[in-house]
């Protein structure tokens, strides 16, 4: 087992000249550790992820892992002796081999039966060993993930890289195999980047999270300090719901409609947004707060959401109890719990 | 919860193909299937005027015409209505032998059709045992042939579609008041038409380029004509220009084709895909469903084959046969195998998704336009001025003529063979290859595999059918080739259809029975292989379609 990271520095990829796919990303990834690569559709996701196995090349910036130059510089390792484990959005099974002989593909050395014992161990970690001699298209959908998972393990990769792995399948089974797939993926000791456009999936999964938008990342940290910490609208948008609104920088306090939030490292009357996720949003009992009409009431899980229209026009979303009786047409008052609310640069 | 409401991409954005990247082959493999037609034209238009067209366009010119149309038309429809009807029974009823017949209705395609001409002018003529029926001969007699041997163009393409087509259009006929006939004419033949006009396409583009049928039937179509300008007068000029006449009607006829292809493909995209339960025939129906599909078989193969095998016991054996033998097989495994790989080299060009590969693609496609007569006419032009060219260079340096190299040799044929049956080469190989996708290398090399390795690990396995297609498929065409090879062939060499050709024309039908029945033989084992695989891989194709509809909802969409 390795200690060393992957080193992504500065990485840019362009596809036609002027447009960049990708730009100026910065990105480690540790051994040990799930990064999951957020992003929307377009974003540059995927092309990180062929840039850093090795089927895109660099067109500046570096890859590298512990101290080998991977990428750039002039320089371009194959694919095939990078030792990066990849599992593809459509799987990419090999039609013509059972799944047993598509886990042995990629193991290299040692005898036939010893390939075939490293298979059967591989499919075992994904609980497949009575599927070792279907076909790919014998398989079902999640069969098919899991073959693809062992067979990308199977050579023992430096780095496990999953575009999109659960994108095919349906909810249920959706959250079944991210279960298996994280646990192989510990048990592996790798580092792994797992590639995903849906928010929730990449806060299951991750140990950190990378924020990627327009070709670039924007954010890197652990699930939970993105959600309530965003470093900009965008971030924040990705990661989930919440309200933005813009406000002025007044004795080092932001203020807004729903009260004051301390707005440190901003100069004085600059204008600055802040960002509320629903959960911020508070319905008060009290008679203090902004005045607000609740347009709708959808019970959600252990709680309901509020759409409500606020005094300028807008329309905002909050959060509440499965215990609170507002129903449309209410009037309520609103405050706001700074915990869930962040000052960002206009 | 997703991030962004944008359309959901199964794809990467730009999908980078990996493999063999043969462009640059594929461009000359489609000027090799071009040339020959260029030459034409420019025989046509350049050549030296005798009086013989002008004597031609007096007299026969019209007959010739008139015959090409009359047995282009007859064989349409004898074929459109045989093979549309077999394959839908075939494709949406379950009777006795249904698994059998599904491949077996493919077979006469292994039958060359002046093979069947003769064995059916022998039994309907004066001396026949079927005398009590017309005798097949002329326009009709020939266009009857030409659909008995060539239905299963119509037949494999139709029950693709019937098969394919989603149950739900009949159904819903059915729920808006139709009978079952007329929910097939108003709601499934409609949505097969294109299928159905697209094998039509092909055996009316066979028809035109027969030489042997006509000339047996006595039904002298442009193609005799040609031949005649050619053997007859040795003009190349002349036999240009009718070529020329010959390719303008299969052009109107290919473009046609390509048309209803085109529209094949929007109608095919849409509603969901449900692949229809065959519905159970009763046991009367379902005798009657057995007999009706062993009829083609019967005509188109059976009987005539029969016939031959009954003459050929009865006659002496064909002198040079097995040297005939040997070199039919010779010149059709070589063409197969040339065809293959030049197959396979359009695939991988197409697969770049370069618009230069698409190109080359449609020219090379253009070849089945072009009968085989006019390829070798084409190449003999192309090649005479090539050697002309060498002769002045070569007399320049050493004062004598430049040896005889290239008219008239096998390279000539083989070359001649490229243009016209390359296109067939290039369908199979294309589909056979659609199953590598490009993530599939990527997963190969991420796996640790040099490009090589991918090619003979992954690659290979998974074209190398799709490729013995390609292969076989023009090995059957070649074998059942005369006109080019009759034009084309070096001096004493023969072919098994050179040699039945001969004795027929000589009105010794029992000398050339043997050969004819040796050549049906010997294709015979291709051709049961290939409508066997065809059959499978459809069958399979939509299994998976229906099954991953199934998984994912897709269907609906």
């Amino acid at each position: 087992m390795t200690t060393q990271s992957l080193q992504v520095d500065g990485a840019e990829v362009r596809f036609s000249p002027g447009t960049a796919a990708i730009r100026d990303v910065r990105l480690t990834l540790t051994p040990g550790k799930v990064t999951a690569l957020l992003g929307p559709s377009g974003s540059g996701k995927s092309t990180l992820l062929r840039a850093i196995a090795g089927l895109e090349r660099l067109h500046g910036g570096m890859i590298g892992f512990g101290g080998e130059a991977w990428s750039g510089q002039g320089a371009h390792l194959a694919p095939e002796k990078r030792r990066c484990g990849v599992v593809f959005q459509d799987y990419a099974l090999f039609p013509h081999l059972t799944a047993e002989k598509n886990v042995a593909f990629g193991l290299r050395s040692g005898s036939r039966r010893e390939k075939q014992t490293a298979a059967m161990e591989g499919l075992a970690r994904v609980e497949l060993t009575h599927r070792a001699h279907a076909y790919p298209h014998e398989l079902s959908g999640g069969e098919q993930q899991r073959v693809a998972l062992a067979r990308a393990l199977a050579p023992r990769p430096a780095v496990m890289l999953l575009d999109e792995p659960f994108s095919g399948l349906d909810r249920r089974l959706r959250a079944e195999l991210r279960e298996t797939t994280i646990a192989a993926l510990r048990a592996a000791g790798t580092a792994a980047l797992i590639v995903t456009h849906d928010a929730d999936e990449a806060m299951a999964v991750a140990d950190e999270i990378a924020l990627m938008a327009s070709g670039t990342i924007i954010q890197t940290g652990a699930p939970d300090r993105l959600y309530l910490e965003p470093v900009s609208e965008t971030a924040a948008r990705l990661l989930g719901d919440m309200e933005a609104f813009d406000a002025t920088v007044a004795a080092g306090e932001a203020l807004t409609a729903l009260g004051a939030l301390p707005a440190p490292g901003f100069a004085e009357g600059a204008k600055v947004r802040v960002l509320v996720r629903p959960e911020g949003i508070v319905v008060s009992g009290g008679p203090d707060g902004l005045e607000a009409e609740v347009l709708n009431r959808r019970p959600s899980g252990g709680h309901v959401k509020l759409d409500l229209r606020l005094p300028d026009g807008r329309t905002a979303q909050a959060r509440a109890a499965i215990t609170d009786t507002h129903a449309s047409g209410d009037r309520v008052r609103l405050t706001m719990d700074p915990r869930f609310a962040r000052v960002v640069a206009f | 919860m997703a991030v962004s409401d944008a359309p959901y991409r199964a794809s990467p954005p730009r999908a980078r193909r990996a493999g063999p990247n043969p462009v640059w082959l594929a461009v000359a493999g489609a000027v090799i299937c071009a040339a020959p037609l260029i030459a034409v034209a420019a025989l046509a238009v350049f050549g030296g005027w005798t009086d013989y067209f002008e004597h031609i366009a007096r007299t026969r010119l019209t007959t010739y015409v008139v015959n090409t149309l009359l047995v282009g038309a007859t064989a349409a429809v004898i074929a459109g209505a045989g093979g549309t009807l077999a394959a839908w029974m075939v494709a949406r009823y379950r009777f006795f032998g249904r698994g059998a017949y599904e491949w077996l209705l493919a077979l006469p395609l292994a039958m060359p059709a002046y093979a069947a001409a003769y064995g059916w002018y022998d039994l309907t003529s004066a001396a026949g045992p079927l005398s009590f029926l017309p005798t097949v001969r002329g326009p009709f007699g020939a266009g009857l042939i030409f659909g008995l041997t060539f239905y299963p163009y119509v037949y494999l393409l139709a029950r693709e579609a019937f098969a394919g087509q989603s149950v739900e259009a009949y159904d819903a006929a059915r729920t808006l008041g139709c009978g079952p006939r007329s929910a097939f004419t108003r709601a499934a033949l409609p949505l097969a038409r294109p299928a159905i006009a697209a094998g039509l396409a092909l055996v009316v583009m066979e028809a035109l380029a027969d030489f042997g049928t006509v000339v047996h039937l006595g039904a002298p179509t442009l193609s005799v004509g040609l031949m005649r300008a050619w053997a007859g007068e040795g003009s190349l000029p002349d036999a240009a220009r009718l070529a020329l006449i010959l390719v303008s009607i299969a052009f109107v006829i290919f473009f046609l084709e390509r048309l209803m292809r085109r529209r094949a493909r929007q109608s095919a995209s849409s509603g969901r895909r449900r692949p229809p339960q065959r519905v159970a025939l009763s046991a009367p129906l379902s005798a009657l469903a057995a007999i009706l599909c062993a009829v083609p078989i019967l005509a188109g193969l059976v009987i005539p084959l029969a016939r031959l095998g009954w003459r050929a016991m009865h006659a002496p054996v064909a002198r040079g046969l097995g040297e005939a033998a040997w070199n039919t097989v010779l010149l059709s495994g070589l063409s197969g195998m040339i065809a293959a790989g030049l197959g396979l080299s359009f695939a991988y060009a197409l697969r770049t998704r370069r618009r230069r590969a698409a190109f080359a693609a449609r020219l090379a496609g253009l070849g089945y336009a072009v009968p085989g007569a006019v390829a070798a006419v084409g190449v003999l032009g192309l090649l005479g001025w090539v050697q002309g060219g060498l002769d002045d260079v070569w007399r320049a340096a050493t004062g004598g003529p430049f040896p005889v190299l290239l008219t008239g040799g096998i390279i000539a044929l083989v070359f001649a063979y490229q243009s016209r049956f390359v296109a067939a080469a290039i369908g199979p190989s294309e589909s056979a290859l659609s199953r590598v996708t490009p993530t599939l290398d990527h997963a190969a090399r991420s796996l640790g595999a040099k490009p090589m390795e991918v090619a003979w690990r992954v690659h290979w396995p998974l074209i190398s059918s799709g490729a013995a297609l390609a292969g076989l498929l023009v090995f059957v065409e070649v074998m059942k080739e005369l006109p080019a090879t009759m034009i084309l062939r070096p001096f004493n060499f023969n072919t098994l259809a050179v040699t039945a050709h001969n004795y027929a024309h000589d009105e010794r039908l029992g000398e050339a029975a043997l050969p004819a029945l040796v050549l049906v033989l010997i294709a015979l084992g291709p051709m049961i292989w290939i409508a066997r695989r065809i059959t499978r891989t459809e069958a399979a194709r939509r299994e998976a379609e229906a099954d991953l509809a199934e998984r994912t909802g897709a269907g609906w969409q």
